[in-house]
Parts: C-alpha cells; sequence; structure tokens
C-alpha cells in the first residue's frame, strides 16, 4: 500500500500500511512483555508455568 | 480500510503498549517469593536445627541435673548421717565435759577435806609431839625411879634372904629342941600338944614401895631481877613440879628461895623469893639450888 495522494478539496490519510505498523509494535510489544515474563518466572521459580 | 478499523487499531497498540508496560512495571517490581521461600525456609531449617539443638541441650541439661540433684542427694543424705554423728559426739562430749566438771568439783571438794585433814593432822601432830616430849620426860623420871627402885629391891632381897636364912636356922634349932623336949616328955609319960600358930604365914611378902627423898640439885641458868624470876638447869626430867621450893646457895651462905612456876622437860622457871638487899647477897648465874639444905 502506497500514500495516495488525493486530490484538492480530499481529507489527507495514512496510508493503510501505517496501520500494519501500529499492529506490529503492538504485537512486538504483547510479545516482549510475554518473553519477559516468562523470563522473570524462569529465572526465579525454575519454571515457566508449572507450580511447586 | 475503515475509519473505525482504524481506530480500533490505534486504541488496541496503545492498549496494548499500556498494558505490557504494566505488567513489565509489575514484573520487574514484583517480589522474588521463592528467593523469600528459600531464605525463610533456610532460616526455618536453621530454627529447628537450633529447636533440636536446644532440645538436646536441654535434654542433657535436664540429665545432668538429675545427675547432680542424685548425687547432691547422696551427699545431702551422707551429710545427714554425718552430722548425726557429730551430734552424737557433740552429745557425748558434753556429757564427758560434764562428768570431767563434776570429777573436778569432786576433787576440789577432796583436796579442801584434805587440806583441813591435813591442818588437823599438823595440830595433832604438834599436840603428839608435844605429849610425846612429855612421855619422854615422864619416861626418863620412871626410869630414874626404876633404877632407884630396882637397887632398892635388891637390897631388900639381899635382906629377905639373910632373913629366911635366919628363919630356917632358928627352925631347925626349934625342930632340936622340940624333939630333946620330946625324949623328956616322953621319959615321963607325956607328950607336947602341936603348937597351932595364930597367924597365918604369908609365904609371898609383898613389898612396900621405897620411900624417895627428894634431893633435886640444880644451878641458875638465867636471872631476871626486875621481874623477880630465875631460870634453873633441871626440869620435869628431873622430877621438877611446880610449887616446888629450891633453896638458892652460894658456897655456905644462904642467898634466897625460888618457888617453881613453870616446868619443862630440861629446865623450870620460878619465883624468887626472901631476897635479901644486899647486892653481894644477889642471885647469879651459877648459883647452886637444892631442895634440901
Amino acid at each position: 500500500m502506497s500514500p495516495v495522494v488525493q486530490s484538492r478539496g480530499k481529507k489527507i490519510t495514512a496510508a493503510d500500511n501505517l496501520y500494519t505498523v501500529i499492529l506490529a509494535v503492538a504485537f512486538f510489544a504483547v510479545f516482549a512483555t510475554t518473553v519477559f515474563v516468562a523470563y522473570q518466572c524462569y529465572t526465579q521459580y525454575g519454571t515457566i508455568f508449572k507450580i511447586q | 480500510m475503515s475509519t473505525l478499523t482504524k481506530v480500533l487499531i490505534v486504541l488496541l497498540t496503545f492498549a496494548s503498549i499500556v498494558l505490557c508496560a504494566i505488567v513489565v512495571t509489575y514484573v520487574a517490581s514484583a517480589d522474588n517469593y521463592k528467593q523469600k521461600y528459600d531464605s525463610l525456609y533456610s532460616g526455618y531449617q536453621a530454627a529447628k536445627k537450633n529447636e533440636d539443638n536446644a532440645k538436646t541441650q536441654l535434654n542433657n541439661t535436664i540429665e545432668e541435673k538429675d545427675r547432680n540433684t542424685e548425687k547432691l542427694g547422696e551427699q545431702i543424705a551422707s551429710l545427714g548421717e554425718e552430722i548425726n554423728k557429730l551430734k552424737g559426739d557433740l552429745a557425748n562430749a558434753e556429757r564427758d565435759r560434764d562428768d570431767a566438771n563434776r570429777k573436778v568439783n569432786n576433787w576440789a571438794a577432796i583436796v579442801m577435806d584434805f587440806s583441813k585433814t591435813i591442818e588437823n593432822n599438823e595440830k595433832l601432830v604438834k599436840g603428839a609431839l608435844a605429849e610425846r616430849d612429855l612421855k619422854e620426860a615422864e619416861l626418863i623420871k620412871q626410869g630414874k625411879e626404876l633404877e632407884d627402885t630396882t637397887a632398892a629391891l635388891m637390897e631388900n632381897m639381899a635382906i629377905v634372904k639373910q632373913l629366911q636364912e635366919g628363919s630356917k636356922r632358928l627352925l631347925e634349932e626349934k625342930t632340936e629342941l622340940q624333939d630333946k623336949l620330946d625324949q623328956y616328955l616322953r621319959q615321963y609319960g607325956k607328950a607336947i600338944a602341936e603348937p597351932m600358930p595364930i597367924t597365918t604365914i604369908q609365904e609371898a611378902v609383898s613389898l612396900a614401895p621405897p620411900t624417895k627423898d627428894i634431893d633435886l640439885n640444880g644451878s641458875i641458868t638465867e636471872v631476871d631481877l626486875k621481874n623477880l624470876l630465875a631460870e634453873i638447869s633441871i626440869g620435869m626430867a628431873d622430877g621438877v613440879k611446880e610449887g616446888m621450893r629450891f633453896h638458892l646457895t652460894r658456897g655456905d651462905k644462904f642467898i634466897c628461895d625460888i618457888v617453881i612456876l613453870d616446868v619443862w622437860p630440861e629446865k623450870a622457871v620460878g619465883w624468887i623469893e626472901l631476897l635479901q638487899d644486899q647486892p653481894q647477897n644477889q642471885p647469879k648465874i651459877n648459883d647452886k639450888v637444892s631442895t634440901n639444905l
């Protein structure tokens, strides 16, 4: 998707790729958080899900 | 893509970032419970070990206390026996002390009695010695009298023997005369009657005690003209008695008389009487005294 230059009189809108990047950022944030939480669980308790 | 979708994408992303930030912050700041558990568990184990050690020490202490209590009980019992024994010894010692005190008192009383007895005996000894002196003087006097009596007896025995011989000769003459008289009377047919004694003949004649002429002679040993007293050299042993009168002479001259006042075994003291005024006729030492002039 490439930005579309609209004619005069039309609203300027962002290209759809921008939202894809935003979603990627959101996904990356969630993924990074998950990895961080898993790392913390593993380092502190020695396991990720199992309850001793 | 519709606007709503875009808005939702933006909101979803924003919410995700916020939530992720919150989660990361929470997880990063969350406590490490496992570490806390481990530390607490190790602390618990250490505490439990300490408890066990404390229990062990407590048991050991209790056992040691029991042993010490038992040992102290035995010591208390032995000390109690020793105390009883010492009390018995003390009672015996007190009894011995009382007995000793009684003995001391008894001995003190006995010693006092002995002292009194010794004093009495000393007095008796002094009296006996004085009496012995008197008896000795009397014995000496009696010895002299016995000698005089023996001499007189010997003389009288000789006289009696001479008289007995004379009597025997007279009896023989009498018998001869009796025989001659019998012969004369038989010639004329007569007999003489047996003469009867008027008094009984005493075979044993008791001799009268010989009279002794008191003739005591002595000398002056001390003169006290101030008190008119004089001491003579003869005493009780020679027969001097209180109240006797002695005549004091010097050569053929009469000086004075002495009346005996006090007598000792070997000397006597008397009162001077009939004292003359002339100084040459005063009594002196070594003047002669006698009972007979």
